[in-house]
């Protein structure tokens, strides 16, 4: 029995220090998988995960929160107070400013300071700092970092306002605060606050104290134990994260294929060694752990090196996420990016797991070598036996239960059937590959050859010779190829079906809406008597003012709005899933308690037309029932829209969130825009053009899918790296052939191209299964993934220019990754490598 | 003007302390058509000599003149079309590719260098009698058979010097002596000249001259 140690030394550690390149190439596959998984991983923690709405800061330690549609009537704060019970009571207001010399925007609560009770919550705020120096009224403490000190003065975008605020002290966390009434005034919040946080007592539990003061309060108004809102929040970014999640595994998949690739090409490379050992003493369970463990050497280099990449990666992607999250979802605040003990776990876990496994077939192939064979002299050549036909039908029982899953309903609101398919489509492909190689180079052989000469025929019969590697490679790159393919048409045709929307939906030609930081969960005002001064101009025939509210619908965020029914008729084209037109549908929204509702809701709560659904307002719950669904693809949050009026009945607010200003025709842009400064000077709005807005909708929308396009090309570069690796294993392979084939009259150029089209050969096949299998997953994202995650419908669009423009350039890489292999075979001694003994 | 002229040539392979000196002092006269065989021990420099002889490597010192050119002063590209030209190779373990067919094995040196003639190839075989044989891969031929595919291939291209390194030093000696047999042939018939290394001395006995040689040097030259 030989030291298993030793027999590791010389089977897997030497011959991997031999060749340096192709082991740093492997390694750094694997480090790639690992990186992006992390990079997302973290990103996403730190944009999402551990999500805190902006709105958490200086929250304290309330047990309950008090909220409603439109914001808490502040009697309720007195109604809490009289209660017989021992309740600390806090109003708070919860909103953003812009810190002016820097731009940035922060959260603003205003909380009560008269009351008193200020804890260690607010910071290094003591109470002592409140009143002696200071009117409460035009004071606010800041964070360290915004640019000013105690005693300073900071001007502030508060609400569509510039003030100026004298800073009365300092706090911890990044945040604004003033008095509740300074800021209910600035922000012009009328006798509305956003809501209350509540502190019981210990006992009975805050479940039975949120029933007592419920019971106590008007029906609109909820009472909820804290972090409520915070959680509805996590659940619906759940999705989101899982999705992205999902994409960022597709690069180690993608890193599966060439650990196996590796491994494979050790073991046959190895056979005599193999045998030798074998011969003495050696046990079969000893050369599969030998062989498993030079998996694992690549798995454990692979995470070191991917966990410092995963970091790196992570900081680059968590602007892109958060920036996701707050245009698509709400407003947050991206915490640090940390590289804990779990993500340490994380990654050793998935690139062990991962290389292990891809490793398993090669090694149990090792530990089946005889001793006797395996000494028989002579190289062996990379021709492991291949089923083509069992391959097939595999194939097709795989092709089969893809099918399947692929009308499997989603489970808790996360696409497991789709994504199941999708795996499945990929195994389906990935068997379907040898038959697939090896049917082409027949085909090919003749015809590249009359093309490309004789280097032509020499690297089809090879790649077709040892089907089983060539296999492998072009199942992982056509898998990257598939999975960038895919995302590229579900992305592009999501794109062109916005553009179509935003043509059909954006018909005004002017939009107001505050100034300041968006977000998907904030609707700030513009001043209530905006919109008639508005109207009132000459060259304008119609203003639409919207208003929207943040309210929670079967405990996920939604947005309540409302529109001026009888402009949209005039101008709107909202298009309806029932296929009704806006002319049937609209009107029945006319003094109604009815709404219309966006496709994202839609889905996400399973509401036909003709339900009803209840919504809590003010200090009501009205029922509303369901004219319609529209198309709508603005954020994900899902709207509830009803008429202008219906909204006034319950919520009298009048003060519009933006306004869609409509021209008479002949009428000048530029001109009413001018007018509108003027009527508006001194208030921070924001005028867009139809084409800005459409503009900016689209940029926001390009960004948020960067990190797609991000993860595929990672997924792309992993394959090329293993096409360079792989063929790097090749010329060493068949560094006898290329030798002989100099002695036989071939120059090094002839060389070279045979390298280069044995490359080019991989590149094509890859490129036409993976477009083949891009364009079956691409249907599967578009109309059952996309779908059920996200609920929107898409139609699908080629985007031909995008695809053929990453094709080529996927193409292009693949050759490229000739390049070095090539010139390693050029470089060859043919005398040293046509061995005669 | 002989068809190979080698003078006084040496050839050192950097070893791991001193250069290794393969070939010392080496000079000799091949003529057109004319068998050559060298002799010698493992080791003596036989596969050197053929190597440089065939344009695949340079001496240290001294001229390699093959049909009149001066290896030495040739590049790369000038060695591949030397080579593809004037040079026919024969390898002791056959060197035929398993991807290829017996016929594209042998027709491979013309397409190498970009000549399409089919016919050439079937032709070859026929005269080393593998003509039924054209279709097969080459693991499916016994030994005797592949050398004779390596025979047609290495007279492919119609070279004028044909180079052998042990080419019976795979088979046995019945085979061995059937393949010798046809190699002397058809080197005879289409006019091309012939050296090759053997160690065995009834290999040396059919060819017209014999250079003994040791330890990188000649010993000697026996007529026939
Ligand atoms: N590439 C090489 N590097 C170093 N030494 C070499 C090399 N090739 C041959 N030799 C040495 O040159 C000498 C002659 O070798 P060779 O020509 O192969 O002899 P033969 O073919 O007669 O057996 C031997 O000592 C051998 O070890
Ligand atoms: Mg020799």
């Amino acid at each position: 029995m030989i030291p298993r140690l030793r027999v590791f030394h010389q089977l897997v550690l030497r011959p991997m220090l031999r060749e340096p390149a192709r082991t740093a190439l492997t390694v750094f596959a694997v480090a790639l998988g690992v990186g992006v998984v992390l990079a997302i991983d973290l990103a996403g923690t730190a944009a999402a995960g551990s999500f805190h709405s902006s709105m958490d800061a200086l929250a304290g330690d309330a047990d309950l929160e008090v909220t409603a549609t439109g914001g808490v009537p502040d009697r309720v704060a007195g109604i809490l107070a009289t209660l017989p019970y021992d309740l600390d009571v806090r109003p708070r207001i919860e909103d953003f400013a812009t810190v002016v010399a820097s731009g940035r925007t922060v959260p603003l609560i205003g909380v009560d300071l008269l009351k008193g009770g200020l804890d260690r919550k607010y910071g290094s705020l003591t109470v002592a700092d409140q009143f002696q120096s200071h009117d409460r009224k035009g004071v606010v403490w800041i964070a360290a970092g915004m640019g000013a000190k105690k005693g300073d003065r900071i001007a502030l975008v508060v609400g569509e306002r510039v003030g100026e605020y004298t800073v009365a002290g300092m706090l911890d966390g990044d945040a604004i605060l003033m008095d509740i009434a300074t800021a209910s005034r600035d922000l012009g919040r009328g006798d509305r606050i956003d809501t209350i946080l509540v502190k019981t007592p210990a006992q009975p539990g805050a479940e039975e104290w949120a029933r007592r003061l419920q019971s106590a309060l008007p029906p609109g108004v909820e009472v909820r134990p804290q972090g409520s809102r915070t959680s509805e929040n996590r659940r619906m970014l759940a999705a989101f994260r899982w999705n992205l999640r999902v994409l960022s595994y597709i690069a180690l998949v993608v890193g599966a294929f060439l650990i196996y690739n590796t491994i494979s090409v050790s073991v046959v490379r190895r056979r005599p060694e193999i045998g030798i050992t074998r011969a003495l003493g050696a046990s079969r369970a000893g050369v599969l752990l030998v062989f498993l463990a030079e998996a694992a050497v690549f798995g454990a280099a692979g995470a070191v090196a991917g966990i410092a990449l995963g970091r790196a990666m992570a900081v680059g992607s968590v602007r892109l996420i958060s920036s996701t999250v707050e245009s698509l979802y709400v407003s947050s605040q991206p915490a640090a990016i940390e590289i804990t003990g779990a993500s340490v776990l994380l990654a050793f876990t998935i690139a062990l797991v991962v290389t292990v496994l891809a490793a398993l077939s090669p090694a149990l192939e090792a530990s089946r070598v005889s001793p006797v064979e395996a000494m028989s002299r002579g190289q062996r050549e990379y021709v492991a036996q291949v089923h083509k036909g069992r391959d097939l039908m595999i194939a097709a029982i795989l092709g089969a239960a893809a099918a399947l899953a692929w009308h499997g309903p989603p489970i808790e609101g996360k696409p497991i059937f789709g994504y199941a398919a999708a795996v499945l489509l990929i195994g389906c492909s990935a068997f379907a590959i040898p038959a697939l190689v090896s049917g082409l180079s027949i085909v090919s052989s003749r015809l590249l050859r009359a093309l490309l000469g004789v280097e032509a025929l020499l690297a089809s019969r090879s790649l077709a010779a040892s089907l089983r590697r060539t296999s492998v490679l072009v199942g992982a790159l056509s898998t990257a190829i598939a999975m960038m393919t895919a995302v590229g048409i579900m992305v592009g045709s999501f794109r062109e079906t916005v553009l179509i929307w935003m043509d059909n939906q954006l018909k005004a030609d002017l939009y107001l809406r505050p100034g300041g930081r968006t977000s998907a969960d904030r609707h700030p005002t513009l001043d209530p008597g905006l919109p008639a001064q508005i109207a009132a101009l000459s060259g304008v025939v119609a203003v639409d003012p919207f208003r929207a509210y943040e309210t929670s619908y079967q405990g996920l965020p939604a947005t309540f709005g409302s529109g001026n029914i009888s402009v949209a008729l005039r101008f709107g084209r909202a298009r309806f899933l029932s296929g009704r037109n806006a002319e049937d549908v609209l009107p029945e929204l006319r003094g109604q308690d009815a709404a219309i509702v966006s496709e994202p809701f839609a889905n996400k709560h399973r509401v036909r037309r003709g339900d009803r659904i209840v919504l809590p307002l003010g200090d009501r719950k009205v029922a509303f029932r369901v004219a319609d669904v529209y198309y709508d693809y603005a954020n994900e949050r899902g709207y509830v829209i009803v008429d202008r009026a219906t909204m006034l009945k319950y919520l009298p607010d009048p003060a519009a969130s933006n306004v869609a200003v409509y021209l008479r025709p002949g009428a000048s842009a530029n001109t009413v825009r001018g007018e509108i400064e003027r009527i508006a000077a001194g208030r921070k709005i924001l005028i867009l053009s139809n084409s800005n807005l459409k503009a900016d909708a689209i940029k926001v929308f390009d960004r948020t899918f960067a990190i797609t396009y991000a993860l595929e090309a990672v997924a792309v570069v992993v394959a090329v790296m293993g096409i360079a690796g792989a063929l790097l294993a090749l010329v060493i392979d068949r560094r006898r052939e290329f030798g002989l084939l100099r002695f036989l009259g071939a120059s090094t150029a002839q060389i070279r191209k045979l390298i280069l089209v044995e490359a080019g050969l991989l590149g094509l096949l890859a490129n036409v299964a993976g477009l083949a299998l891009g364009l079956v997953l691409s249907l599967l994202l578009v109309f059952v993934i996309n779908k059920q995650s996200f609920g929107w419908t898409i139609q699908f669009h080629w985007p031909v220019a995008v695809l053929a423009g990453a094709l080529t350039v996927v193409y292009a890489a693949t050759v490229l990754a000739g390049l070095y292999p090539a010139r390693i075979a050029t470089r060859l001694n043919p005398i040293e490598v046509v061995h005669e003994e | 003007m002989p068809l190979l002229r080698l003078e006084n040539i040496t050839k050192d392979y950097a070893g791991d302390g001193e250069p290794v000196r393969a070939l010392n002092a080496v000079s000799l006269d091949v003529e057109a058509g004319e068998f050559v065989a060298l002799m010698g021990k493992s080791g003596c420099g036989k596969s050197t000599l053929l190597n440089l002889a065939g344009a695949m490597d340079f001496p240290t010192s001294g001229r390699v003149l093959l049909d009149g050119e001066d290896t030495s002063s040739l590049g790369d590209a000038g060695l591949t079309r030397l080579r593809r030209e004037k040079v026919g190779f024969v390898f002791q373990s056959f060197q035929l590719l398993n991807t290829l067919t017996v016929l594209e094995n042998v027709a491979l040196p013309l397409l190498l260098s970009g000549r399409r003639d089919a016919g050439a190839a079937l032709e070859k075989l026929r005269l080393v009698g593998l003509e039924d044989y054209g279709a097969r891969y080459p693991h499916q031929l016994s030994g005797g058979q592949m050398q004779r595919a390596g025979i047609a291939r290495a007279l492919v291209h119609e070279p004028r010097l044909l180079l052998a390194d042990e080419p019976t030093g795979n088979l046995d000696t019945a085979t061995g002596e059937a393949v010798l047999e046809v190699l002397s042939r058809v080197a005879k018939e289409r006019g091309a000249a012939i050296l090759m290394a053997t160690h065995s001395l009834e290999s040396a006995a059919i060819t017209d001259r014999v250079v003994r040689m040791r330890d990188g040097r000649i010993e000697g030259i026996d007529r026939h």
